[in-house]
């Protein structure tokens, strides 16, 4: 009896607490994967959302008003999310979404489409980018396809026709050859695939079979095997970090002599940790800096990973703290302008988001190592820029940047959406 | 023929952690009669505990020693936990219909994981400073990573050691009896409970070793709890009662994937590698169910 | 089984196998259907998401309750029939060139549901057979590898490759018409759901009273000594299989208009899993234990999820550094639901249907409660 009377008490706290803080607040729903398939990156990524959100309210919040962030996690299980999300939208009425992986975005957007629920998604997919088919999915850095065509091309250009490596092969007239490694299976792997190939073929670049490996591939040996046969030049990668590093150690081990070119959630220090020297020279893709590096609100993003969650050690924190952090800026300053307008819903959001022009977390150029951001009504692609960085002397250092726009202006339309 | 040879060695090398996890689960099954779905999570535990506890022994302890004494005090903390949880879990569940045991066996597997990332957080941990070196051995043409072949050694020495346990000891012998026959074995004074908990405990065991040498191949995360569903066509093939069988057919797992993986997934497209073990499990339900070595069912009305 | 009340009696057969035999019954299954009307205009707009969460559950794990609690096979794959049931009727209502008087009369939907139920049936069938010759583990292994080879292989890699894009697509607005309703909002898809529910209770219900359910019954006591009795035991299980992919295939149907989206990643393996669980939380062998297993489930969600969000609400407006805990309650969350069913499944081996069931049971028999068991 007395153990349900306190529990008792303790729920009408939990409710009192909850009620007694609704009044000025902009509410905000996060949904994560913490314990699921991808959680080994989600963590991070959530944890920075939490920080980023408590530094943007230490801060003075939105034009006064302070955001309310409910984060929940749905373990991959996709269900689960179409749950939560219906509980944010009906009971806590939220302002906006937060999305995680292509699992949970691409199954609510129907749904997000027809309730006009404004979504920023980590599923960088080429393929929600276009406001004509998902008006309301908006994502807040570089796509992957973009991300995909840009690394070629950089391998291509820096890469193939300048190092010693391949002076050989390249004076005796041999053409390149791309090799794409990924889970055939998985939307997110895909995405960018027909995108790379498409930018083999346009720069010369011969492409051989795909390998398809797992996202949770311990051993990639046959794979890489069978690819052993291509004679290829250049190996893309479009998984996770995991098999990623499955796949690099492999090839190394079995001397298949390629260039890895990584898509952005394959590249991080645990890439380093695992691969070692197999994966010196490795370049990957990033949406932003990697944590400490020196550029605008680095120290911010720090200080705020101490404050917030000061019992995860700081070298166990990576990039994606860092890409939470840009994901909820860009929220907090499309809110920022609707709420100066009056109007919270859906639509205004949405105009708001497709206002930017050139804009840069905080307003501060290069902040948090971001390229400008521009996001119009027919292209929610962020930005035509991509940074690619790589794995010199066991350390990743930046590589490269590159304006696909600039490259190439006359197709850079035609590729919008896939 | 070169790429067969590689596919054949990497397999067997593989399937000796396959054959390594099985055996603990063929333990479960023979004692008690429990199909244990939770064997992921046990192998996560076992190599996140391993891992813990190389990080605390490294900084005053050779690489080498530290690895092995890390190891030594896995074994001991899996027959520890195993104990436990076939103490607070499954003892209460002796004699309910098997499904809901089964059940149980899942929902361990959830509280496990939660209590993993609890403890030790979601990121991919790996075994730092490296143990194995990244460079392989090439024998002969075949390269073999250097973690594989001690995998294959480690998994080795652990089966010996297992099944010599079973021969030659007093416990060892006490489990084959209630295993065999329980109603005989407890009339001969052999405890159920303690066999039940020895083979829950030595499953911790097997698991943890498992966990901790797939953590050295490619980092230690959640995905290491994926594997506890590939023991079960290992079992099916060996069949269900028998250790020798559940070696074997680990191994031949191991080597059916990876054969398969290199021949076959051009002409899937989304590859064969992953699935074969499965389609090659109902295919053999249908014509040896009981498996290579498995004990027949004789059913009387 | 429950009792019926004291001093009941029937004065013929078929008064006595009426579904509701008494008046008390009567009206209180009159009061649930006008409750069940009534709904949504009571509660909050997310209620209804959940009960029709709720419902899906039911009709999915009906089949399961069909195989396990009433022929006695145990199966672990379900959510691999629900899944071809699902990509039956998307692929119907996306691809199959209807001409326009079908279309307009909203017969594609209701017409995909029917096939997608048959095919599901079908394929139930074959990963079925192995029950002619194998029963207990190994059943189960055969339909967990029907879980492993359907949704990872032949449809991640086969069946979604149709018509572009990949694995997932959506289905646009105004597809999912039954007849003149378009099925499109919570409300709508709540009375759809409750619906489809009471139809499949029915069906399910009236094949367990007649000689199908008898012969079930029989197979699951002692299927050899059925067999001895002249009872077709490999036609029956075959015939169990297929009932019970025809409902896996129209609760698959029903999903897809809950979300109007289709993706292999909603069939895995931790749902075939959910369902069994479902059985045994609700009661093996029990229709209303199927409501009662589900309503626990996503209740005991709901409950975590209130857990996780309320408390991370406290943490963060009163101790902002203290954000480690809203983490580690996620986690706890995991171990949570694990532990709840440990505990439910150690404490209430009989499900939660005996309890109702034992409820029931002391007022109808009373005084005399203390009879039944």
């Amino acid at each position: 009896m007395r153990i349900s009377r306190s529990l008792l008490l303790v729920a009408a706290g939990i409710l009192l607490c909850s009620m007694a803080f609704a009044a000025e607040e902009i509410k905000v729903g996060s949904i994560n994967d913490l314990t699921g398939a991808t959680s080994d990156v989600g963590k991070d990524a959530a944890l920075g959302v939490r920080e980023c959100v408590t530094y943007i309210n230490d801060t003075g919040g939105i034009n006064g008003k302070k955001i309310k962030l409910l984060l929940y996690d749905y373990g991959y299980r996709v269900p689960e999310a179409i749950t939560i999300y219906k509980r944010f939208r009906d009971y806590d009425k939220i302002a906006m979404l937060l999305q995680w992986g292509t699992g949970d975005t691409e199954a609510l957007s129907p749904t997000v489409n027809k309730d006009k629920m404004v979504t920023i998604s980590d599923s960088l997919s080429g393929h929600l980018c276009d406001p004509a088919k998902t008006p309301y999915n908006f994502i807040y850095s570089t796509d992957y396809s973009t991300n995909a065509r840009a690394a070629l091309t950089v391998w291509f250009e820096e890469v193939w026709k300048k190092s010693d490596k391949w002076k050989k092969a390249r004076e005796s007239g041999q053409k390149p050859k791309l090799v794409c490694s990924y889970m055939f299976a998985s939307p997110y792997s895909s995405a960018p695939i027909k995108a790379i190939k498409d930018q083999a073929k346009l720069l010369g670049i011969e492409v051989g079979k795909d390998m398809d490996v797992p996202l949770t591939a311990l051993d990639a040996k046959s794979q890489v095997l069978a690819a052993k046969d291509e004679n290829a030049t250049v190996m893309w990668h479009g998984n996770t970090t995991m098999s990623v590093a499955t796949t690099i150690k492999d090839a190394y081990s079995l001397q298949l002599g390629v260039d890895h070119i990584i898509n952005n959630w394959g590249f991080d220090q645990n890439l380093l940790k695992m691969t070692e020297k197999a994966g010196e020279g490795a370049i990957g893709a990033a949406s932003c800096a990697f944590l400490g590096m020196d550029v605008p609100y680095m120290d911010k993003v720090m200080e705020y990973c101490k404050k917030v969650n000061p019992e995860v050690p700081i070298e166990k924190r990576d990039i994606r703290t860092v890409q939470g952090w840009l994901k909820v800026s860009m929220a907090a300053a499309a809110l920022g302008i609707a709420d100066k307008k009056g109007k919270l819903d859906g639509p205004a959001i949405k105009a708001a988001l497709e206002s930017f022009k050139d804009w840069y977390p905080f307003n501060t150029p290069n902040a948090l190592g971001r390229p400008g951001t521009t996001i119009t009504d027919k292209d929610h692609r962020p930005s035509p820029v991509s940074v690619l960085y790589t794995i010199k002397d066991g350390k990743i250092v930046f590589f490269h940047q590159i304006n696909m726009k600039e490259k190439f202006p006359d197709k850079w339309e035609s590729w919008l959406g896939w | 023929m070169e790429l067969f040879m590689q596919l054949f060695v990497t397999g067997v090398m593989l399937g000796s952690i396959f054959a390594l996890v099985a055996l603990g689960w063929v333990l479960i099954y023979k004692c008690s009669g429990v199909l244990n779905l939770a064997m992921g999570s046990l192998t996560m535990i076992g190599g996140y505990v391993c891992l813990g506890l190389y990080e605390r022994f490294v900084t005053f302890m050779p690489v080498n020693s530290a690895f092995l004494v890390a190891l030594v005090c896995t074994l001991i903390i899996g027959m520890i936990l195993g104990l436990l949880t076939e103490r607070i879990f499954l003892r209460k569940m002796i004699g309910e219909p098997i499904l809901a045991v089964i059940m149980v066996t899942v929902g361990l597997s959830f509280f496990f994981k939660g209590m993993v990332f609890i403890i030790w957080d979601t990121d991919t941990q790996v075994f730092l400073p490296r143990i194995f070196s990244i460079d392989p051995i090439v024998i002969g043409g075949i390269a073999i990573g250097q973690v594989y072949l001690w995998s294959f050694i480690a998994s080795l020495i652990l089966m010996v050691a297992f099944v010599a346990f079973f021969k030659y000891t007093r416990w060892g012998l006490s489990m084959q009896a209630c295993a065999d026959d329980e109603m005989a074995a407890l009339s001969l004074g052999v405890s159920a409970k303690f066999v039940y908990a020895l083979a829950w405990g030595i499953a911790f065991m097997a698991a943890g070793v498992g966990g901790t040498l797939l953590g050295n191949i490619n980092g230690l995360n959640y995905s290491v709890s994926l594997l506890g569903l590939l023991v079960l066509p290992v079992v099916v093939f060996g069949g269900l009662n028998s250790v020798p069988g559940a070696i074997v057919g680990g191994i031949t797992i191991g080597i059916l994937q990876n054969l398969a993986g290199g021949y076959l997934d051009r002409f899937f497209p989304g590859g064969i590698k992953e699935v074969a073990p499965f389609i090659f499990m109902v295919v053999f339900l249908l014509f040896k169910p009981y498996g290579l070595w498995g004990w027949e069912r004789i059913e009387r009305v | 089984m429950s009792y019926l009340p004291c001093g009941t009696y029937f004065e013929s057969y078929a008064k006595d196998q009426k579904w509701w035999r008494t008046p008390f019954i009567k009206g209180k299954m009159i009061l649930l259907v006008i409750l069940i009307i009534a709904f949504p205009f009571l509660v909050d707009p997310q209620w209804l998401s959940i009960v029709y969460t709720i419902n899906y559950y039911i009709l999915a794990a009906l089949g399961v309750q069909l195989l396990i609690g009433y022929c006695g096979q145990i199966t672990l794959g379900h959510a691999a029939f629900v899944a071809v049931g699902a990509y039956t009727s998307a692929y119907m209502v996306l691809f199959v060139p209807w001409p326009q008087s079908f279309v307009d009369a909203g017969v594609a939907y209701p017409l995909s549901m029917i096939c997608a139920g048959i095919l599901a049936g079908l394929w139930s069938v074959l990963f079925g057979l192995p029950s002619a010759r194998v029963k207990g583990f190994y059943l189960i292994m055969t339909t967990m590898a029907a879980q492993w080879i359907t949704v990872p292989l032949i449809i991640t890699q086969y069946v979604s490759q149709i018509g572009g894009r990949g694995q997932s697509f959506s289905l646009p607005t105004g597809t999912i018409q039954i007849g003149p309703w378009a099925i499109e909002s919570d409300l709508e898809i709540y009375y759809f759901s409750m619906v489809l529910v009471a139809l499949c209770l029915l069906a399910m219900g009236n094949m367990l009273r007649s000689k199908l359910g008898r012969a079930w019954v029989a197979i699951r006591d002692n299927d050899i000594a059925a067999e001895t009795m002249g009872v077709n035991i490999v036609v029956y299980k075959l015939l169990a299989f297929f009932v019970a992919g025809f409902f896996a295939g129209i609760a698959g149907s029903f999903y897809i208009s809950t979300l109007f989206f289709v993706s292999p990643e909603h069939y895995e393996w931790f749902y075939s899993l959910l369902w069994v669980g479902i059985i045994l939380i609700g009661g093996v062998g029990s229709i209303q234990g199927l409501v009662f297993g589900s309503a626990f489930v996503v209740l005991v969600f709901k409950a975590l999820e209130l857990m996780v969000l309320g408390v991370s609400d406290i943490v963060m407006v009163s101790y902002p550094s203290l954000g480690w805990v809203t983490t580690k309650i996620i986690f706890f969350k995991e171990s949570a639901f694990g532990l709840a069913i440990i505990f439910f499944l150690i404490y209430e081996p009989n499900g939660l249907a005996y309890r109702y069931w034992q409820l029931k049971n002391y007022f109808n028999l009373w005084p005399f409660s203390y009879t039944g068991k």
